[in-house]
């Protein structure tokens, strides 16, 4: 059985070895062995043996089948600082897995610049830190602001997403976007007017706390992962899309 | 006359035939979608089998009791009536079950609304054309062999005569009032048990699949999902259709019965009914009724023969116009061919021949009203639905509240056309007026219920096409034709509360007249001494009793409820391969659990509803029965009301949610929204639908025992002994 690498960065950054398929490694993780775990799970297919921080050897010694022949299903060889001791080329695909186990997949692309850039943009942080934060910034110079040594706050390299902003004078009408906006929206329309403002400030952060869930509804034009080596995209699948081609996923994941 | 009845009941099921082979021939689909039905179809047969091996136990000692203490002819008309409601039952709900995965397929082929709507309403029309045909054929069986061959209805025979017992009846009005009580009987059990059994079902899909593991509805690891299909077809189809049937066979009799008394009462008064007059005022609800089955099917043949557009909701609501419209229109014909040229004044008719109609008209137009308020109060197009899902983002205490406050507010306006129907139909036509209102509102049946069953077959072919990965677009068609079908269930449960109303004040007038004993011939005072201590006492127990009821049956579905979250999680707990899709669930034990569950708990609230008035009779006499049936009359109404609309309006509070309000699926004001459903699911589902059938077969069994408890209860014999 071959061993897959998976680098999961929500809701922890991991990288674990695993002789289950991507399918079956996010439905095993989503709902656990022996209980319904029911947590959702965020993670992207690695191209193992590169650089030395990763402990490849170790991985092929112990990932192995179980001796009634299942297959090792985890062996976690890093829980802290493994996003960015992966390089941006090594990443493949993504898989965005629902709590009851359904995992979409999207595909690594070029970095491509919104449409209709309206000004500012809502972000989701994922890893290594979680906070949500909004930013005149567009995704490219984001990324680049955030893993950019000069700044004091920075990471080495970061997991993001856009998220979907509808008009939040209007929240009876606001679409499946789930539990962001029910709390302190005063205080995000206060964010984003400060930025509006022109009070120099390109980001403000909207809440730090850790969010334990995802929010696969309001995923915008995709997920972003910036280095100081660049930016690769993982363009989400568009509503008509994922209703033909993902509509199970799609329905988990209270899209539909 | 009678030939004309015998044709619309012969084409009435003829045409229910010719619906059910032809749902029957269309495609079931593929395999994997034929594996889902007959699994639901096994289900549902299973549940009804075990039901009615139960119900037929208390069949037989209801109608040895009946054969023994009443009469022959109740304890046949008793068998009569409880086959024919447990026969529209189980057809309509073996069509449900084999219309489902059609319309499911339908949608699949043809990917169009309107067509797909033509096959769940075919399927629907099934039930209702049974629930019409079968309530109207045994009601002329006993007509016919009862009234016209054993000369029950003849003028001589419409007396108050004496039994072995000692017992005053009206022969006939016996008879007709033990046709009432089996039909009475079979739905007490179909809606209690089906109303538990469908949402132990429903509540244990939802609290452990879609709350704790949070897998989407009818999703096929959900071990509860088909249980709960098969909830919406022993709930929904067979419990609706026979509580109909009862409401409207109800109605129909306590016209018939009032007849009688009127004429026996009013012999020796200066202006005694005639002969021919009683003749026709006991068999004119027969002719209206079929008048009504006639329309119904024309308005059913209708929908089904044209094209139909892609607004379910516009079409099944003129199909129910044309039927309402058209038996307004033949019956003012009928009306006025029946009673032309005859002096109505000793029968209360204030404007002539077409006084009844007039009535009818007044139920008709006040069971429309009662429906568009029902749906006012419960849609989602609305304020007060709304307003619940607004309440949401606070909580689920302010959902609660809110639903609350909905329910309670919508009891009014629905009361307030009930008591402007009852008096106007009163000063038109007296209490003969008042039962024909009764008949007005349920004259369409046929239609209404077709419109009502077709909700459940667009529910499960939903579950169907979700089971069996179908399309989206697939899904969206039988989503849309669901959605209209929770309006129409709206609509359906505002009838019958509001025909019940009207059929228990017809029924307790006749009570009050079955008090009256063989030398009573010069006239009976209707009148219940409020002051009386032991009406007093009656009515205070009747208006706590349908909170005992209730209070039971929620408890009764909690109970069952929670033996299904157990099995659902014990399954998820011990094969994790269900939700990873490698192992299948155990799909027969949670309907095994909802079957026991709801035959165990559905004995206790079913019996008291029997119990209750001969336990009060025997003890403390007529004048704590009297008491008793208006307390828990005005009570249950009340209740009714409350718990259908608050538990419409918090079902689809959640719904608006869901469709993209307030954060939709996910947000915080969903799981708010969502306990707010899951408070009212067995409130509007189980509670209410029961409350009706409480209030009337309370009325069928004190009018049947009535003369018996008036001469033996102990307060009686007490008194008389101390008075010794």
């Amino acid at each position: 059985m071959a061993v897959h690498y998976y680098l999961t960065v929500f809701p922890m950054e991991a990288m674990v070895a695993s002789q289950l398929e991507p399918e079956q490694f996010g439905a095993y993780m989503a709902l656990g062995d022996t209980k319904a775990a029911a947590e959702q799970l965020m993670f992207i297919e690695v191209e193992g043996g590169f650089g030395d921080f990763f402990d490849w050897d170790f991985a092929a010694k112990k990932c192995n089948p179980h001796s009634d022949g299942r297959p090792k299903r985890s062996l976690y060889l890093s829980v802290y600082r493994a996003l960015e001791n992966v390089p941006l080329e090594a990443l493949g695909t993504m898989y965005l897995v629902t709590k009851d186990g359904r995992s979409l997949a999207i595909e690594k692309d070029e970095y491509k610049a919104p449409a209709n850039w309206p000004g500012f943009a809502l972000y989701r942080e994922y890893c290594p830190m979680s906070p949500l934060a909004v930013s005149s910034l567009d995704p490219k110079n984001y990324g680049d602001y955030m893993t950019d040594p000069v700044n004091k706050v920075h990471a080495p390299s970061i997991l993001f997403a856009d998220l979907r902003v509808g008009n939040l004078d209007d929240i009876e009408n606001s679409g499946n976007v789930g539990n962001l906006y029910d709390k302190n929206l005063d205080h995000l329309k206060d964010c984003i007017q400060s930025l509006q403002s022109g009070k120099r400030k390109m980001t403000k952060i909207v809440d730090r706390s850790n969010f334990n869930t995802s929010f696969y509804q309001i995923l915008g034009e995709g997920l972003y992962v910036s280095s100081d080596t660049g930016i690769v995209m993982y363009p989400m699948p568009d509503r008509d899309a994922l209703k033909k081609n993902h509509y199970d996923w799609a329905k988990s994941a209270l899209i539909y | 006359m009678f030939g004309f009845i015998v044709i619309v009941i012969i084409g009435a099921l003829a045409f229910a035939a010719i619906n059910y082979s032809a749902v029957k021939k269309k495609s079931a689909g593929s395999e994997e979608m034929q594996s889902i039905a007959s699994a639901i179809q096994e289900g549902a047969d299973a549940f009804l089998r075990l039901e009615y091996s139960l119900i037929l136990k208390i069949v037989i000692v209801i109608a040895a009791l009946l054969l023994v203490v009443v009469s022959w002819y109740a304890s046949v008309a008793f068998i009569l009536g409880a086959f024919m409601s447990a026969s529209a039952g189980w057809i309509g709900m073996k069509i449900a079950t084999i219309s489902n995965v059609r319309v499911s397929n339908t949608a699949n082929e043809t990917k169009d609304i309107g067509a797909t709507l033509k096959v769940a309403f075919q399927g629907g029309s099934v039930m209702g054309l049974c629930v019409g045909g079968f309530a109207l054929l045994g009601l002329a069986i006993v007509y016919y062999v009862f009234g016209v061959l054993l000369g029950q209805v003849d003028p001589s025979h419409l007396v108050i005569k004496t039994n072995w017992l000692g017992i005053n009846d009206i022969p006939f009005t016996m008879t007709v009032s033990g046709y009432a009580l089996g039909c009475s009987i079979i739905a007490m059990f179909n809606r209690v048990g089906g109303g538990i059994y469908t949402k132990a079902a429903d509540m244990g899909a939802d609290l452990v699949g879609k709350t704790e593991a949070g897998i989407p509805e009818d999703d096929p690891r959900n071990p509860a999902t088909i249980a709960d299909n098969v909830g919406d077809n022993v709930g929904d189809v067979a419990g609706l259709g026979s509580d109909l049937l009862e409401s409207f066979v109800g109605a129909i009799i306590s016209a018939m019965v009032l007849a009688s008394y009127i004429f026996f009462t009013s012999g020796h008064s200066d202006n005694p009914v005639s002969a021919e007059l009683v003749s026709k005022l006991i068999s004119f609800p027969i002719i209206f009724a079929a008048a009504g089955l006639v329309s119904s099917m024309l308005g059913i043949f209708i929908l089904l023969k044209s094209n139909v557009s892609a607004k379910p909701h516009a079409e099944l609501n003129k199909a129910t116009f044309i039927a309402a419209g058209l038996t307004i229109t033949i019956n003012a014909v009928l009306t006025w061919l029946v009673f032309r040229g005859m002096d109505l004044s000793a029968a209360g008719f204030q404007l002539g021949a077409l006084s009844p109609w007039i009535c009818a008209v007044l139920g008709v137009v006040s069971g429309i009203l009662i429906g568009q308020m029902a749906e006012r109060y419960t849609s989602y197009d609305y304020k007060p639905t709304k307003g619940i899902a607004a309440a949401s983002m606070e909580g689920a205490a302010l959902t609660i509240t809110q639903g609350m406050a909905v329910g309670m507010k919508s009891v009014i306006a629905p009361v307030i056309t009930l008591g402007v129907a009852i008096i106007a139909a009163h000063s038109v036509a007296g209490l003969y007026g008042v039962a024909m209102a009764a008949i007005g509102m349920l004259s369409f049946v046929t239609m209404t219920v077709s419109v009502d069953t077709y909700g459940p077959i667009a529910d499960n072919a939903g579950g169907i096409s979700e089971m069996a990965h179908l399309d989206p677009e697939v899904r969206e068609i039988t989503d849309e034709l669901d959605a209209v079908g929770n309006t129409t269930a709206a609509i359906g449960k505002g009838f019958a509360i509001g025909s019940a109303a009207l059929a228990a004040l017809s029924l307790f007038a006749s009570y009050l007249y079955a008090q009256a004993g063989p030398k009573a011939a010069e006239g009976v005072d209707l009148v219940l001494n409020m002051i009386n201590t032991m009406t007093l006492a009656g009515a205070l127990v009747g208006a706590a009793l349908p909170y005992l009821f209730s209070g039971i049956l929620i408890e009764s579905v909690a109970n069952a409820a929670r033996a299904m979250v157990q099995e659902v999680r014990r399954q998820f707990s011990e094969h994790p391969g269900i939700l990873t899709g490698e192992e299948t669930p155990d799909y027969r034990e949670c309907i095994s659990i909802s079957s026991a569950g709801a035959l165990k708990e559905m004995k206790i609230p079913a019996l008291i509803s029997v119990v209750t008035p001969l336990g009060g009779g025997f003890i403390f006499g007529p004048e704590f029965v009297g008491g008793l049936l208006i307390g828990t009359t005005l009570s249950a109404i009340m209740l009714a009301l409350f718990t259908a609309n608050a538990g419409g309006a918090w079902d689809n509070g959640k719904k608006y949610v869901e469709n993209g309000h307030y954060g939709g699926k996910g947000s915080d004001a969903h799981s708010a929204a969502v306990i707010g459903d899951t408070v009212g699911d067995p409130l509007k589902d189980t509670v209410g639908p029961s409350l009706d059938i409480l209030i009337k077969i309370m009325a069928v069994i004190s009018l049947i025992s009535v003369s018996i408890f008036s001469k033996f209860n102990l307060f009686s014999l007490l008194s008389s002994l101390i008075s010794l």
